[in-house]
């Protein structure tokens, strides 16, 4: 049978019943849809937060306190751990030590509320260097200056504040050279960033950063540092920098079991990869409990192509009689399950391309920055394959049924 | 060698372990270009013997070989292919397609044949022409009259140009003018050189045809050529 002709049968049958035919599908829709939503989204998630990272720089390395974490427990281990402090610092300062690192900052993070004449905001507060902040992190400034090496040596109680932190803050007034009040210390604005929206894992208009000598001796009253960040001459330099960075510190420590480190170094290139293999595995077991909605969707088809069988009964005895083999009905009633999941494949993509664009702007618009809807071609076209697949295993049994009737006993069917 | 060739035929169905003498010593053949009607009252076995006849049905006793040769000689592929190729079926209950047009229900079986798709429509029209609906060709099967849908069901029979056209009470469901045009459009296509077997349990629809084979109870009981064969030819000009 002409496969012309086998198609326009499919489609008549399908068509006959119209409403039947949709609700049909539907499992498959959703399905489909849903596959693509997820993998868009995990696309652009993924796109923007190794974007938001390399905009940090392949060659910032962080050196953390307490030993690389392995489970959530070895978390407490780096909040708790001591193990970086001024001393730390000045060692990997040392050129003879470091060669090849450019810039080293230390990181103080402090929790608690900025104050302005009456008016409170609770800002992201971190004692960092400002001139690393705005080499490592873009981050410029639209007003006033930034602090200097100086400023941190003389412990300045000096601070730049986010857009965000200015406008709840000073509403329209100007900041520069206003004290604002965190805990108990008065420290003096001297710049304001531009806008700039989610920088990876903080807002940057929400940050007041500050000397991390102030942070320290005014307002954590701790000694030890939460990280020191340090950036190498260029991203080549990274691993040799790293090498560096442990065995200063661990000649430092007298540690001699690599095990036994009471640090950890993390490069961007290594978080980048750890962000990509948690969103590859959410995609995958996402993609899972998909695959099952699919079968039961499959599932739906059988049951509907065995109904459409047993309607047709009559005119597969007719067709056998006009001359049909069991080949032409089997591949008929096969073609129209495939036809079928295959629009529920289209439909699927169209709806879930839709909602991942929706998805796409909703994120961009939280992370305040904007995100490129990436369309996944490859997953739809993989999507409509595999729905219509899903239609040609759950159409054979059925189709099968209807090849093998008797053409007798077919005609005489009532 | 005749077209059709019956040697002590029978059929037995088995149903639930008791089993049903349908069909019982059933022998007669019939030549190429021939009109016999198969005559006898409901339930006396004359549509099992057209479904064995017309390679829908197995016999599970004697012989019965079509131009030749008996249903096991072909293949389940070549069994469907001697239906669409050398038989014509016209059914009671016409058996068209629903919300399918006169001409793609008259096309159907070249769906299944041999023949190149640039000869379908022209072969097509000509079939309608001669069972003269060639002013329904675009309507649906539901918009027909009876009359109408079985002469749709005769051209569809006819489009393959098989040997022998098998008439399972084509005027069973029709009024007797309906019944009458059908019978003419058979009496001309047997004048045109088609054979054509008739099944039937009204005598006067079988008086049409030039032989009647009586079976009672699954035997033949006579089989006689029509002394005054009723011809109309009203229709058919």
């Amino acid at each position: 049978m002409r496969i012309k002709y086998q198609f326009k049968t499919a489609v008549t049958g399908l068509f006959t019943h119209k409403s039947r035919s949709l609700l049909t599908i539907l499992g498959i829709v959703i399905g489909i849809a849903s596959i693509i939503l997820i993998a868009s989204t995990g696309e652009s998630a993924e796109k923007l937060i190794t974007n938001e990272l390399g905009g940090l720089g392949a060659e910032t390395i962080v050196v953390r306190p307490g030993k690389q974490p392995k489970g959530p427990s070895d978390f407490a281990d780096t909040l708790l751990s001591d193990s970086l402090k001024d001393r730390e610092l000045e060692a990997l300062r040392k050129k003879s030590n470091v060669p090849n690192a450019v810039d080293i900052s230390p990181e103080v993070l402090i929790s608690g509320s900025a104050l302005y004449q009456g008016q409170t905001f609770k800002p992201v507060i971190l004692g960092f260097s400002a001139e690393f902040m705005e080499k490592a992190m873009q981050l410029r400034i639209s007003d006033g200056d930034i602090f200097t090496e100086q400023d941190i040596r003389g412990k300045a109680r000096v601070a730049i504040i986010g857009s965000r932190v200015k406008q709840e803050l000073f509403g329209e007034e100007n900041p520069i050279g206003k004290n604002i009040q965190i805990k108990d210390t008065k420290l003096r604005v001297i710049g304001v960033y531009q806008q700039r929206g989610q920088v990876v894992f903080f807002n940057a208009d929400e940050l007041v950063v500050i000397p991390y000598t102030t942070a320290q001796t005014y307002l954590s009253g701790v000694k030890h540092y939460m990280q020191i960040v340090v950036r190498a001459e260029n991203a080549a330099l990274v691993d040799r920098v790293v090498y560096d960075i442990k065995q200063t510190l661990r000649d430092l420590h007298n540690i001699t079991d690599p095990d036994k480190d009471d640090f950890h170094v993390d490069t961007q290139k290594g978080i980048v990869d750890q962000v990509q293999t948690i969103i590859g595995v959410f995609t995958i077991f996402l993609s899972l409990v998909v695959a099952i909605s699919l079968i039961v969707g499959g599932i739906g088809i059988m049951n509907i192509m065995l109904v459409s069988v047993s309607e047709r009964t009559r005119e597969i005895g007719l067709r056998k009689a006009l001359g049909a083999t069991d080949k032409n009905i089997l591949s008929q009633f096969l073609l129209e399950a495939v036809l079928l999941t295959g629009v529920g494949g289209i439909i699927g993509v169209a709806i879930g391309s839709l909602l991942s664009v929706f998805a796409t702007i909703a994120i961009g618009s939280y992370m305040s920055t904007s995100v490129a809807f990436a369309f996944p071609i490859i997953r739809s076209l993989i999507g409509i394959t595999s729905s219509m697949l899903v239609g040609l295993v759950f159409g054979i049994y059925p189709a099968r049924q209807a090849s093998k009737k008797s053409p007798i006993e077919a005609l005489r069917y009532e | 060698m005749s077209l059709i060739n019956t040697k002590n035929l029978g059929k037995t169905y088995f149903n639930e372990g008791v089993a049903t003498n349908a069909l019982h010593d059933v022998s007669f053949s019939i030549d190429e270009g021939k009109f016999v009607a198969i005559m006898g009252a409901s339930g006396s076995g004359k549509s099992t013997l057209l479904h064995i006849l017309g390679f829908l049905d197995r016999h599970t006793d004697g012989e019965y070989r079509f131009d030749g040769k008996t249903i096991d000689e072909h293949s389940e592929e070549n069994i469907a292919h001697v239906r669409n190729k050398e038989m014509g079926f016209v059914f009671q209950t016409f058996n068209l397609l629903a919300r399918t047009t006169v001409l793609e229900n008259v096309k159907l079986p070249l769906l299944y044949s041999r023949v190149p798709e640039s000869l379908w429509n022209e072969r097509a029209l000509s079939v309608i022409k001669s069972v003269g609906l060639s002013h329904r060709l675009d309507h649906e099967s539901s918009q027909l009259s009876g009359g109408e849908k079985q002469r749709v069901a005769i051209a569809r029979a006819l489009i393959n140009r098989p040997r022998i056209i098998f008439a399972d009470e084509p005027t069973g469901n029709l009024d007797s003018k309906s019944g009458e045009m059908v019978m003419d459009t058979l009496q001309k296509l047997n004048q045109d050189g088609h054979t054509i077997l008739l099944i039937t349990h009204e005598t006067y629809t079988a008086e049409h045809a030039e032989r009647i084979i009586k079976i009672h109870d699954g035997e033949i009981i006579s089989d006689d050529l029509v002394k005054n064969r009723r011809t109309t030819n009203h229709f058919i000009k």
